[in-house]
Formats: structure tokens, sequence, C-alpha cells
């Protein structure tokens, strides 16, 4: 117990130092270069304290719960047919060939067509990232079901499982780990596909407050954006760290 | 005389053939195999490998039935999901996943036995073979030999009357492996449990299987069936018996 308290402890101090780092380099740089396009951590966060309480805050929460929801619903979609390609070779079979034509196209040439078809609010920008992270998840999801041993399956086999047994006691548990690693890949390309949509045609989301800032010329308020990109990417792995601890105890 | 000889025997194959793969790279795996084992009593089959030992366990489990010939489990054809048939591969088929408790009672899990028979069934049997106090334990924090028991474990959980094993004990320490032979004489002994395991140590083959079924490779064909009364006697291992029933194992393997 204590040496666990002990780790926690200096992963804290770890991060701590690493996020300071970060912050002189940033410092140093801004200082070597001063450009006004590039101002320094403190009056960035000045910036970013001032812009939090005014519209940043909401932008932060819609951005936000853009990625929370993308994620989410990909998840749901590909885990499943994931966990069933990888599985079934007849079903992959036909599947194959339609995920390797899809899987390279980038996603976002369909932004206008998402946007005649669902409307330019949540669901366009939503529909998107799913479109580009639902393959990131499937293809990790299913190479994992997959690989999975076939003599462990046959072992739950002979207990008398059925095909559904075998999804919950073996499949299932054995690609969440790889699933989890594909969420962490997964999210970063989700805030990165969500900029660009929020920066087309768009009112409200990080995307758009950057670009806006940037517009302006407000360099500070961009920055003040950026950290709240920043943050918003850190809150998720910080909580995907979490998950896959709680999850998988047995590794 | 055939349904009699039907009803002693709780395996009884015959003309067993079983083709791998298709067309060009067809394979045969089983070429003509017929043996028969007595209810009660144990069987150990040895070979070389490629000899379709494994495939063998695997037709016997119901696990796979693309073959030809007949094969009786308890007189009657095998199929899947034979209650009573329980088979332990060689990495003992453990989900890491899983605590020792719930792999232990994975089979009572899947077959829905009610919660109190469960727990009472599997605290005794993990009790009895000295798991009882890892019950909470991951696979991977446990030694070679306690992985090998929670097979078993998960095995007479379900009270099986035929006990598939694919080379059970291949993997393990000498020491480790004589104790875990001894505790599945003493199950056989107790239950009377008919046996049947796949292995390449012939000394392993002697000690348990008062049938020894050697097989010859490419592809597997019965080279001979070796009557060995004693095994299952604890002390046999140190007897003259021993020795010479090994030079005849042996002899057949070189063949």
């Amino acid at each position: 117990m204590i040496r666990k308290s002990e780790t926690a402890k200096g992963k804290l101090i770890t991060t701590v130092l690493s996020v300071l780092s970060l912050l002189l380099i940033w410092q140093l740089l801004s200082e070597a270069l001063r450009l006004p396009a590039l101002p320094g951590p403190i009056p960035s966060f000045r910036a970013f304290g001032a812009e939090m309480r005014n519209t940043l805050g909401f932008h932060l929460y819609v951005s936000t719960y853009r990625v929370l929801a993308s994620l989410a619903i990909s998840l749901l979609l590909a885990v499943p047919l994931g966990m069933v390609l990888g599985r079934e070779g007849k079903i992959d079979r036909y599947f194959a060939p339609l995920i390797y034509l899809i899987y390279p196209i980038p996603k976002i040439v369909f932004l206008p067509v998402l946007m005649v078809l669902v409307g330019l609010q949540d669901l366009s920008k939503i529909t998107l990232i799913v479109l580009v992270v639902f393959f990131q998840i499937l293809v990790t999801t299913r190479d994992s079901s997959r690989g999975i041993s076939g003599e462990l399956v046959n072992s739950v086999l002979s207990l008398g499982a059925s095909r559904l047994d075998i999804y919950r006691h073996v499949v299932w548990p054995a690609v969440i780990p790889d699933v989890l690693t594909s969420l962490r890949i997964a999210s970063g390309t989700a805030i990165a596909v969500l900029f660009f949509a929020e920066t087309v045609a768009s009112q409200e989301g990080l995307g758009y407050y950057l670009l806006d800032a940037w517009s302006r010329m407000a360099y500070e308020d961009m920055f003040a954006g950026i950290i709240a990109m920043g943050l918003l990417g850190f809150v998720i792995y910080v909580g995907l760290d979490y998950l896959e601890r709680r999850v998988c105890l047995w590794k | 005389m055939i349904s009699d000889a039907a009803d002693n025997n709780m395996v009884s194959v015959a003309g067993l053939s079983l083709y791998y793969g298709q067309g060009e790279g067809r394979v045969q795996a089983l070429r003509d195999v017929s043996f028969a084992i007595p209810r009660g009593s144990t069987c150990a089959i040895i070979g070389p490998s490629g000899s379709g030992k494994s495939t063998l366990l695997y037709v016997l489990s119901g696990l796979l039935l693309d073959f030809s010939g007949e094969v009786l489990v308890d007189g009657a054809g095998v199929g899947r999901g034979r209650r009573q048939t329980a088979l332990i591969l060689q990495d003992y088929g453990l989900l890491p996943w899983k605590k020792v408790w719930d792999n232990a009672t994975l089979g009572l899990d899947i077959r829905r036995v009610p919660a109190g028979e469960k727990q009472s069934k599997t605290a005794s049997i993990l009790k009895e073979l000295g798991l009882w106090e890892m019950r909470d334990r991951y696979p991977a924090q446990l030694s070679g030999g306690q992985r090998q028991r929670i097979g078993i474990a998960r095995a007479l959980a379900l009270d099986p009357d035929l006990l598939l094993m694919d080379e059970p004990f291949s993997s393990l320490d000498a020491l480790t492996r004589e104790a875990l032979q001894k505790q599945l004489l003493h199950i056989w002994l107790k239950d009377r449990i008919t046996i049947v395991l796949v292995t390449h140590s012939i000394e392993e083959a002697i000690f348990l299987g008062q049938k020894i079924i050697v097989f010859s490779a490419h592809p597997g064909r019965v080279v001979e069936i070796v009557d060995n009364p004693r095994a299952g006697q604890p002390d046999y291992r140190k007897t003259r018996d021993f020795y010479e029933m090994a030079t005849r194992v042996r002899e057949l393997l070189e063949h």
C-alpha cells in the first residue's frame, strides 16, 4: 500500500516537472523570438483565466461534449462490429475490402455533404469525427479479436460455452486493453478533426474560438484557446489512464 | 457381445480418419485409428510430434467433428457439449482476466449452475487442490503448477466422467510434475474418472496409463496398444517392471 502511494506521488511529481519544463521552453522561445504571434505563458494564462470567465468556457464545453459524444458513439459501433469481424471469417471476408477502401479516404472531404445532410450544428461535426475514429477503433478491435489464441477459445468451448459465452468471457475481456489503446490514439485524432470541423461555417467550439482570435490578431486569446485545447486532451488522457488501471488489473 | 463391450467402454474408436485442410494442401492427421478405453481406467497416448495425438483429443472432446469412422463416448456418438467430458489443454486454457475463483467456476457459470451449488462445490475443490488461499489472485501471479491445478479444478467442478488432458505436465519442473501426477492419481482413485492423457514422456505414460497407446507420425496411426496394469500404483516408479515397460515403449516409439 505504501509503495503504491509512493509511486502515485512520484508520478505526480514527474507530471508536474514535465509540464513545468514545457512552460519553460515556451517562455524561452517567446523571449528569444519576441513575436506578437507568440506571447509567453504568463500573459497567455492570464488571458485564459479572463476568457474562461468570458466565452471560452462555453466553447470548451461545446468541444468537450462533441469529442466525448463522438468517441462514445464510435466505441458503441466499432467495438461490437470489430469483435465479430475478428471471430467470424465469413463476415470479415465481405467487410474487409470495404474497410480497406474507405479507411484511407480523408473523411473530412465529406464535411460539405454532411453539412447538407445533417445541418451545421453538432450533428455534422460529431458525424465527421465518428467517420474518422470509427475505423481506427474498428481495425484495432478486429485485429485484437482475431489474435485471440484458438486454444483459449477451444478450452472455453469444451466447458460447454455457446458462441455468446465466448464473446462474453473471452473476446470482450481480451480486446479491452487494445480498445483502450486505440481510444488513446483516436482521442488525439478526434480533437484534430474537431478543430477542422469547427473552423468551417461554425459559431461555437474551440476551433471557432481559435480561428476567431487569430483573425482578430488577439494572440493572447488564441493561446488561451490553445491552452484550453491542451487541457481537453490532457483530461481525456488522464481519464483513459485511470480506466486502464481499473479495467486491466490482471495485466 | 458388441453391446456388452460398448457398455464397459467409456471411449470406443473404430476406423477413425481425419484430414486437415482442403484440396492440394490436404494432410492426413489420423489414419484408421481404433482402440477402446474401459470405463474408470486410465489411458496414455504417446507418440512423436505430428502423430495427431492432440487432434485425437479434440475429436474425443467433441470439438472436432469433421472425421470419418466411429467415435463413441459412453456408448453414444461423440458430439459437442457433452456435459461430463472435461478437456484440459496444454496451456490450461485459463482466462488471464479472471481470478482463480472465477476461472474455477467458469464451467459452472456457463452451465448456469445455481449460485449455492456453485459456491460449495468450487470451494471444496479449491481446498482439496490447495488453491483456496489463492482464490483472489490472477493466473499471472501463480506458478505453473498452481495454474495447472486451476485447470484441473475447473474441469473437476463439472463432475466429469471423462477427463481428457493434453500434455498436462509437460511445462512443469520435475518435482512439481511428480506431485501433480500423484494428485491426479489420487483424484482418479477417489472418483474413478476415466482419464485419457496425451504425453510425450515415456515415464509419465507408464506411471499414469493403464493402457498405453503408441502412435506413429505422418499420418497418425496406432502402432501398438500396451496393457500396463500396474499403472496407478504409487510405488510403481521404483520397480523393475517399470523399467522393463519403459524399454518396451521406447522400442515401439523408435520402431
